[in-house]
């Protein structure tokens, strides 16, 4: 029989100073040697989950044994057979990577004897020996991130926390951390991974069982098979010309699921291709090509101080941003820290810090020209559906139907809740401002 | 993010030896923050030194020495604050968390830091202690050597006492737009009304606020050992440095243990 490595019964955290209920009595039972991702929105409890397994948080309620140990009754220990790979930066810039790796081993207590053999081969395994004697300041992204595994590796820990550890890379840096994921857990040694992620692709690609998170709770939990398993049939994306009255689309939505066969409907977009930068040139810009400027926004979504640079000196750059799509701006956002935010110019900054702060309108409302549609069998529905759309006078861009993918599985159990839950949301958004200006 | 503290692990002195290792190595590499602290010591020497006649104060008072020994003691002051508020750095890059999450109390951790911006105390106060002796300002005697060694103590306990300041500022404050609030309000009064460089005289309308100061005393016991001038008795100026180092260190150590990395 296989042992169960983490055993989470009713985990439960209120944070008190936003009077937040970020995880909502979850059990969790992770098996000794396996993938495990946990999948879900922002916010939805993922962090707050894996800070309480790693005993940097008390838990509200509940209970959690990790590697045998209680995190409450004995932290230490728990601590010794994790290493955690944080969501944010968390390497001393001003040391040399080899000696942050050495810091770690000594207050990890590694006797000297093996440490300096396991340094190598930590780094060896994430091909950064050449770049051990370089202080980490200089080392890019994913070298970071890479030298970040390696840390969390070092002291042998029986289980590896990944809180989002491929987020803001390029997609070859991605895969290569997957190849390095997946050697990890290999051969006799496995070791069990918790993994966090908003990249369905990740959680596929990677995780034996997979966990789908939302405002707290524990949606949806099985492998990455049977969750799709579960939405047999087909889904049908389409994609609509841009759409005059907004309040043609919601009766369509009531309308098409009227239709026989049909499951299901999400908006937006499933499939949820993080690896383009989606943008919207202005109209009257003479004489550039496009892609030389996209290039140039790829670069300077790498560096904050080239955006700050391209904000100050050319003021249709400022426009790009405001039109930009919400997840873009997001990820915008997160490349700056509290120092540079300063920087900013002021109209920018203000959006900047609001959805730091997640305060935002979820734009989908506007701008959705999307919907999936989950059916029994696309042949048969597909027709229904288009004489719908058609006596509607929607104008269709595009039609794809295909077997349903994990993004469809998440779209089903994320989206479908967002949607018939967005007055709350927004009234929850609503106190969470509230709560923050009175706390403050 | 976090709010748990392993207190019944007690402290574990590898870990301790390499928080500080870490620290000095970081004082070191910061070659711009050297030559700045020593040309600003360099700078107050000449400055006052040479501003100041000889016929400005009573006669048989050794204006120099006065000076050299307070600008050695002012040393203590900014290393330790500014010192100690460099934890900040590290809640702000992040590196606070690798810190915490370790299987290591956060006394550890605290005493670590603490011991290693000590030793960078005693490194400067070294180092502008010779400078002085280098500008004839704290004469040739060679019992001079003698009293510099017993320099170095008393500048590690005070040392202890104004990292303690810094950290509970570090711990409580989130960015570096308030190291401006914290210099104008803290340091600068604290520097000023010390008598580091100019003497505050009983019949000052500052000498309430001087004696009230903690700091002064650390200044008056370093130069009463250094030079043999002093305004208030000896045990005294123990008695009071040690109260304030073993105080702040103290409320340092909550204000760590306290302390919320999010
Ligand atoms: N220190 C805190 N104080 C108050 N509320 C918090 C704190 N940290 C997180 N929260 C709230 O708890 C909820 C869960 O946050 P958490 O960081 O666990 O989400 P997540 O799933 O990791 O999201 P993301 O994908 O953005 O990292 C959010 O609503 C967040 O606003
Ligand atoms: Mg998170």
């Amino acid at each position: 029989m296989e042992e169960n490595i983490i055993e989470v019964e009713n985990l439960t955290k209120i944070y008190e100073n936003g009077n937040v209920l970020a995880v909502d009595n979850i059990d969790l039972h992770i098996k000794q040697g396996e993938i495990f991702a946990l999948l879900g929105p922002n916010g939805a409890g993922k962090t707050t989950t894996i800070s309480m397994l790693a005993t940097l948080l008390s838990n509200t309620a509940g209970q959690a044994i990790v590697n045998g140990y209680d995190i409450k009754k004995h932290p230490d220990k728990v601590r010794k057979s994790i290493g955690i790979v944080f969501q944010e930066p968390s390497l001393d810039g001003d040391m040399k990577g080899i000696e942050n790796l050495e810091i770690h081993a000594i207050l990890y207590g590694m006797p000297k004897k093996i440490r300096n053999a396991k340094i190598k081969e930590v780094l060896k395994l994430v091909d950064l020996e050449d770049k051990a004697e370089i202080f980490v300041r200089n080392y890019s992204g994913g070298m970071k991130r890479r030298l970040e595994i390696a840390r969390g590796l070092l002291h042998e820990p029986k289980i590896l926390f990944l809180d989002e550890p491929t987020l803001g890379l390029d997609p070859q840096t991605r895969r290569k951390i997957w190849e390095k994921i997946k050697e990890l857990n290999k051969g006799e040694s496995k070791i069990t991974i918790l993994i966090t992620t908003h990249y369905m692709e990740e959680a596929d690609e990677l995780a034996d069982r997979i966990c789908i998170m939302d405002h707290g709770k524990i949606i949806a939990l099985d492998t990455s098979k049977n969750l799709k398993k579960q939405l047999s049939g087909d889904v049908i994306d389409i994609e609509f010309d841009k759409i005059e009255d907004t309040s043609l689309l919601p009766s369509l939505i009531s309308q098409l699921k009227e239709i026989p066969g049909i499951k299901h409907i999400s908006l937006g977009d499933s499939k949820n291709n993080q690896e383009e930068i989606p943008l919207n040139l202005p109209k009257n810009i003479p004489n550039i090509d496009p892609n030389v400027i996209k290039a140039r926004m790829q670069e300077m979504m790498q560096d904050p101080k080239k955006l700050l640079m391209a904000w100050k000196n050319f003021p249709m750059s400022q426009q790009m941003f405001q039109d930009a799509p919400l997840e873009m701006k997001k990820k915008i956002a997160n490349m700056f820290n509290d120092d540079l935010i300063k920087d900013i110019p002021e109209n920018i900054r203000e959006v900047i810090i609001n959805i730091k702060n997640g305060v935002f309108e979820d734009d989908n409302s506007r701008e959705i020209s999307k919907i999936s549609i989950s059916c029994e069998h696309g042949g048969k529905q597909l027709p229904l559906i288009m004489q719908n759309i058609d006596q509607k006078k929607i104008i269709i861009k595009n039609i794809y139907m295909h077997q349903p993918t994990l993004e469809d599985v998440f779209l089903h159990y994320v989206g479908t809740k967002i949607r018939e839950e967005t007055s709350d949301r927004t009234k929850d958004i609503k106190k969470r401002i509230q709560m923050r200006q009175l706390t403050r | 993010m976090s709010d748990l503290n392993l207190k019944h692990i007690g402290i574990n002195y590898p870990a301790v030896w390499i928080l500080t290792k870490r620290e000095v190595i970081a004082f070191w590499r910061d070659k711009a923050r050297i030559i700045s602290s020593f040309a600003q010591a360099i700078l107050f020497l000449l400055v006052f030194g040479y501003s100041l006649g000889q016929n400005t104060f009573p006669p048989g008072f050794n204006y120099k020495a006065y000076l050299a020994s307070g600008i050695g003691a002012l040393t203590i002051l900014f290393t330790g604050i500014f010192g100690g508020m460099g934890l900040m750095r590290d809640k702000m890059f992040g590196f606070m968390k690798e810190l915490i999450v370790a299987p290591v109390s956060r006394q550890t951790l605290m005493i670590g830091r603490t011991l290693g911006i000590a030793i960078q105390t005693v490194i400067q106060v070294l180092i502008i202690l010779t400078l002085g002796i280098a500008f004839g300002f704290l004469g040739y005697n060679p019992d001079l050597f003698l009293r510099i060694l017993i320099i170095i103590p008393i500048a590690l306990a005070a040392s202890m006492g104004i990292v303690g300041i810094g950290l509970i500022i570090g711990t409580k404050i989130r960015n570096f737009q308030s190291f401006g609030l914290i210099q104008t309000f803290i340091v600068m009064p604290m520097f000023w009304l010390s008598g580091t460089i100019l003497p505050i005289t009983n019949d000052s309308i500052l000498y309430p606020i001087y004696q009230y100061n903690p700091f002064s005393y650390c200044v008056d016991l370093f130069r009463s050992v250094l030079i043999g001038i002093n305004n208030f008795d000896i045990w005294l100026d123990i008695l009071v440095m040690s109260a304030f180092a073993i105080g702040l260190i103290l409320l340092g150590a909550i204000s760590f243990n306290k302390m919320d990395v999010s």
